[in-house]
């Protein structure tokens, strides 16, 4: 309560003589003085007094008036109250009532009551006080007002003639009840968004609270489910500001405003006052009525509400594992946590981490399989110091350079030169192959099927692929058909023998009989000539 | 007949199967069925029993496995190792503070969390964690503000990708962090449930102090375990502590050990060793300074000695100049030797390397290399500078003599008949020994 260097004290005390040039502001002078606390109380003993209709009050009574646990001598209270007095909260006026005592008598006596600043000074504190003190409460009873208003001005907005006085003070009643809501609501909006905070967040009134305070959530969001849609539909009901139900009763409102004024200010405070009514209707529609693209005001508020609830759960989570210290793993990481980050060095942080979580490989030397096989069979004792005893051997590359050859790992590059060799040599055998069973079927001429001689199982493979091809041309009616394979290195030419026996056709594997024919068989893919080794065939054939 | 040379190469296949599943835990003690090492975890289902049992029985180490995840909750031999830090999955480098924050405060939410969670919405949720007042109060905010924020959440999550806790789903991490999009992951919950190794939960520690003493209390509760209160519990707690260490660590150095492990070591050693070398492979060399489990396969590590590359080879020349010497060395020496190694070898390392002041960072992680691997400490020269001191294990990389022997010539240096026919071997083999210069 010591004032001591705070310089507005200083000050305060310095103009204590009431003729100061701002005298206009006197009466929040106590404010600062050194005995504020006392001030405070001994004026709250006048507002009470006020609040009962008491007006003046002696000395002895706001003596009795102050709490009884620590009450200050009845001589600091009348000097307080003379202070008061010269800062013109309070006015004296002499007490002209009967004494009983000597001494009384010939002591100044003054009775006290508020004057009209102390008064203002009292109301703005308490306003000042309310404010900072708000918890941001949503009233679910202004809801039902409201409702209650709308339902009544539905009602009157039915009637032919609606009594304009029943009306306006629907409507005044309707606007207190709404912005009161509309004011909590912003200040409950704020309050949250500060406990949800938890930096801020007053842990024991939080905790205390918390349970209530869900609870609260949980039934005003019911509420304003329930009675924000019924409010909606009397809004709907009652229609927009000029054109609906509501545009007569809002004129009426605006009249009887309109009628205190001024005769010849009448007509613009009537324009004034419609504007008015119909800015705080369109406010009230737009609070409780979504429109597309934009959300009401309510809807903001219930999703507000609603996410705040399990936002408010997991806080309390989290306090209260804070709080109890808990053994569960999550208490013990944040334990850990804390060690971290109190620990002296970074020595001392990697030793817990290897404590702690025992996540590291083990680490050892190595020896070379060598060096072992040496050991074994030929033991060092153990009694000899590692100054002694061999050492490991390390690779004179790797001393050299920095780079390993581990030993015994050479990868091993494959030579595949042998495969190739192999598969060089398996693509000749076949080129060959082809080249000889083509130069052997090639007829240089028309030749009788049955004249082909024995067939080798290459140039017979080859025969029936020409065949195949030949027979898959033949269409009724033809005596003599041309395929060519399909690589374009063979032509087949078959021609019909009518009456001709049957042909054979010996093979390794068999014997090829059918109805005989004329065949030609041409090897396209140039000459070839026999003794020429194959790949000069391939190659001359110009592909 | 047959039936028992059947038998027997059956039972000569389950302990190789038994071996490379050991193996696979103690590279990496969190295997699961869809990662990399599926073919691992196979194994290691299948013979989890008989793992169990010998973990359980010689390190008191518990293995969990199910029809997903197989996990070995290794409790360090000792807490004062630091060369195991958490590791970004790209650059390799350590974790810093705040990530190390962020991942634990992002297990925390992933632990809260439904089956899956975008990367957008765990950030909004670690903000929230992070603004815990003992946070704040000890410097670490995390605000997902500018690039540098988000490429800590990015490294950290990369981490969980990595093992296995997060499955990405869709998107990419990349565009998180040029906010230009977000990702989508399934949350493992098994993987997660095992990730923390510590047996009690650390919310259960408390630990009074301030500082590092405070850190210290913290780290040794977390660590505790029953204290043992009979003679079978106490050498079973010996072994255990003994075990840990032999399969973990590169080199168990006797003047680090207690009396009670000493003692224990002397007596038991034989048998602690043999039965690491049955269940991994490994091979103990066994000298009068300390134990090593050498591995003779050469992958049950995480940090090779040889290894190839610029890095690689500092290192090698490093302990061989330093194996032998004895005594400290100022790191201002090694800056100088380094120096010039680049400029001998510029041919084979990587371009940087000879870039001026390159030798610094190329000591530093030799340095680093070495002393994780047990082979070197850093220490204060007499001039306060700082300075290495090689450790006995470094001379196993030391260069011998130029030697060229004909066959029954005597060796030069350490002329027992041992090393002689060793050198003699080696001048005819791969001459390890000798000096290229």
């Amino acid at each position: 309560m010591s004032d001591v260097g705070d310089p507005l004290a200083s000050r305060s005390s310095a103009m204590e003589p009431a003729d100061d040039e701002d005298s206009r502001y006197q009466p929040f002078a106590h404010l600062n003085a050194t005995n504020r606390a006392l001030y405070r109380q001994v004026m709250g003993v006048f507002v009470r007094a006020k609040q009962e209709f008491t007006v003046h009050l002696r000395p002895e009574d706001v003596h009795l008036g102050l709490p009884a646990a620590d009450r200050p001598p009845l001589e600091a209270v009348t000097v307080a109250l003379e202070r008061l007095g010269k800062w013109g909260n309070l006015r004296a006026d002499p007490d002209t009532g009967r004494v009983t005592a000597l001494e009384d008598f010939y002591r100044a006596r003054h009775i006290y009551q508020l004057t009209q600043p102390g008064e203002a000074v009292e109301e703005a504190l308490a306003a000042y006080d309310e404010a900072l003190g708000r918890r941001g409460e949503l009233q679910a009873v202004a809801l039902a007002d409201i409702t209650f208003h709308l339902r009544a001005l539905r009602a009157l907005a039915g009637r032919p003639e609606p009594d304009p006085v029943a009306v306006h003070l629907a409507l005044l009643a309707l606007v207190d009840r709404f912005s009161g809501l509309a004011e909590n609501a912003r200040a409950f909006m704020n309050s949250l968004q500060r406990t949800v905070d938890l930096h801020d967040a007053d842990v024991e009134v939080f905790l205390a609270y918390k349970r209530r305070l869900i609870e609260y959530l949980e039934r005003f969001i019911e509420d304003l489910v329930t009675r924000g849609a019924e409010i909606a539909g009397l809004l709907e009901d009652l229609g927009a500001a000029p054109e609906g139900l509501i545009g007569p009763l809002l004129r009426l409102a605006a009249e009887r405003e309109a009628a205190d004024a001024a005769p010849d200010a009448a007509a613009e405070a009537l324009a004034d006052g419609r504007q008015r009514w119909h800015g705080r209707w369109d406010g009230l529609r737009a609070w409780f009525l979504s429109v597309p693209g934009r959300s009401s005001q309510a809807k903001l508020l219930r999703s507000a509400a609603r996410q705040a609830v399990p936002q408010l759960l997991g806080v309390v989570q989290a306090l209260n594992e804070r709080r109890a210290g808990r053994s569960d793993r999550s208490a013990d990481f944040r334990e850990l946590a804390r060690w971290f980050a109190q620990a002296p060095d970074d020595d001392a942080r990697h030793r817990l981490w290897r404590s702690a979580f025992g996540l590291h490989s083990a680490r050892h030397l190595t020896i070379d399989q060598e060096a072992l096989a040496e050991r074994e069979a030929d033991p060092v004792p153990a009694s000899a110091s590692w100054y002694d005893a061999p050492g490991v051997r390390i690779s004179p590359q790797l001393r050299r350079s920095g780079s390993y050859e581990r030993r015994g790992r050479a990868r091993a590059v494959q030579d595949r030169g042998e495969a190739k060799a192999y598969l060089a040599e398996l693509a000749r055998k076949q080129a060959e192959q082809t080249a000889a069973a083509r130069a052997r079927l090639a007829t240089r001429g028309e030749v009788r099927l049955s004249e082909l001689d024995e067939l080798d199982p290459a140039a017979f493979r080859l025969f029936l692929l020409l065949l195949g091809d030949a027979l898959a041309a033949w269409r009724p009616g033809l005596d003599s058909v041309t395929a060519t394979t399909n690589d374009g290195t063979m032509e087949i030419r078959l021609t019909r023998l009518p009456g001709a026996g049957s042909a054979e056709i010996h093979t390794f594997d068999g014997v090829l009989r059918g109805p005989d024919h004329l065949v030609e068989i041409l090897d396209l893919a140039g000459g070839y000539e026999p003794g020429l080794p194959v790949g000069a065939s391939t190659a001359g054939g110009g592909r | 007949m047959s039936g028992n040379r059947l038998g027997d190469t059956l039972a000569v296949q389950r302990a190789e199967e038994v071996r490379r599943a050991a193996r696979a835990l103690l590279r990496r003690p969190l295997l699961w069925a869809g990662g990399a090492g599926s073919e691992e975890f196979r194994l290691v289902r299948q013979h989890a029993t008989e793992l169990r049992t010998w973990f359980e029985r010689n390190t008191g180490w518990s293995l969990l496995v199910d029809s997903e995840v197989a996990r070995l909750r290794r409790i360090p031999g000792r807490d004062s190792d630091p060369t195991h830090p958490a590791r970004d999955q790209r650059t390799g480098l350590p974790f810093s503070r705040r990530r190390y924050v962020l991942a634990c405060l992002c297990l925390a939410v992933l632990e809260r969390a439904e089956q899956q969670i975008a990367l957008g919405r765990l950030a909004e949720q670690i903000v929230l964690a992070a603004a815990d007042p003992e946070l704040a109060a000890s410097g670490i905010e995390f605000t997902l503000a500018d690039r540098e924020q988000r490429t800590d959440l990015v490294a950290v999550v990369r981490l969980l990708l990595g093992w296995g806790v997060l499955a990405k789903v869709a998107g990419d991490e990349d565009a998180f962090l040029k906010s230009a999009g977000d990702a989508l992951y399934d949350v493992d919950r098994r993987v997660l449930a095992g990730l923390l190794a510590a047996r009690r939960g650390p919310s259960t520690v408390r630990a009074s102090g301030r500082g590092a003493a405070l850190f210290e209390q913290r780290l040794t509760e977390l660590n505790a375990e029953v204290l043992p209160d009979s003679d079978e519990l106490r050498n079973r707690a010996l072994r255990h502590g003994l075990t840990r260490r032999l399969l973990d660590d590169p080199v168990l150095y006797l003047d680090e050990l207690s009396e009670a492990e000493s003692a224990y070591l002397a007596s038991q050693r034989g048998a602690l060793t043999r039965r690491i070398a049955e269940f991994t492979g490994l091979v103990p060399e066994v000298r009068a300074e300390g134990v090593a489990m050498v591995d003779p396969d050469d992958d049950l590590t995480d940090l090779r000695m040889p290894e190839s590359g610029t890095d690689g080879h500092v290192a090698l020349l490093l302990a061989e100049y330093l194996a032998g010497r004895g005594g400290t060395v100022a790191l201002s020496v090694l800056h100088l030797q380094v120096q010039g190694w680049a400029l001998e070898h510029a041919g084979f390392w990587r371009r940087s390397a000879s870039a001026p002041g390159a030798e610094t960072d190329l000591t530093e992680q030799a340095v680093e290399r070495l002393a994780a691997l047990g082979l070197l400490e850093r220490t204060q020269a007499a001039d306060g500078t700082e300075a290495v001191r090689p450790r006995s294990a470094l001379d196993r990389y030391r260069v011998g003599e130029t030697v060229l022997l004909e066959p029954g010539q005597q060796a030069t240096r350490k002329a027992t008949p041992r090393t002689t026919a060793r050198a003699t071997k080696n001048t005819k083999t791969t001459s390890t020994k000798g000096k290229t210069r």
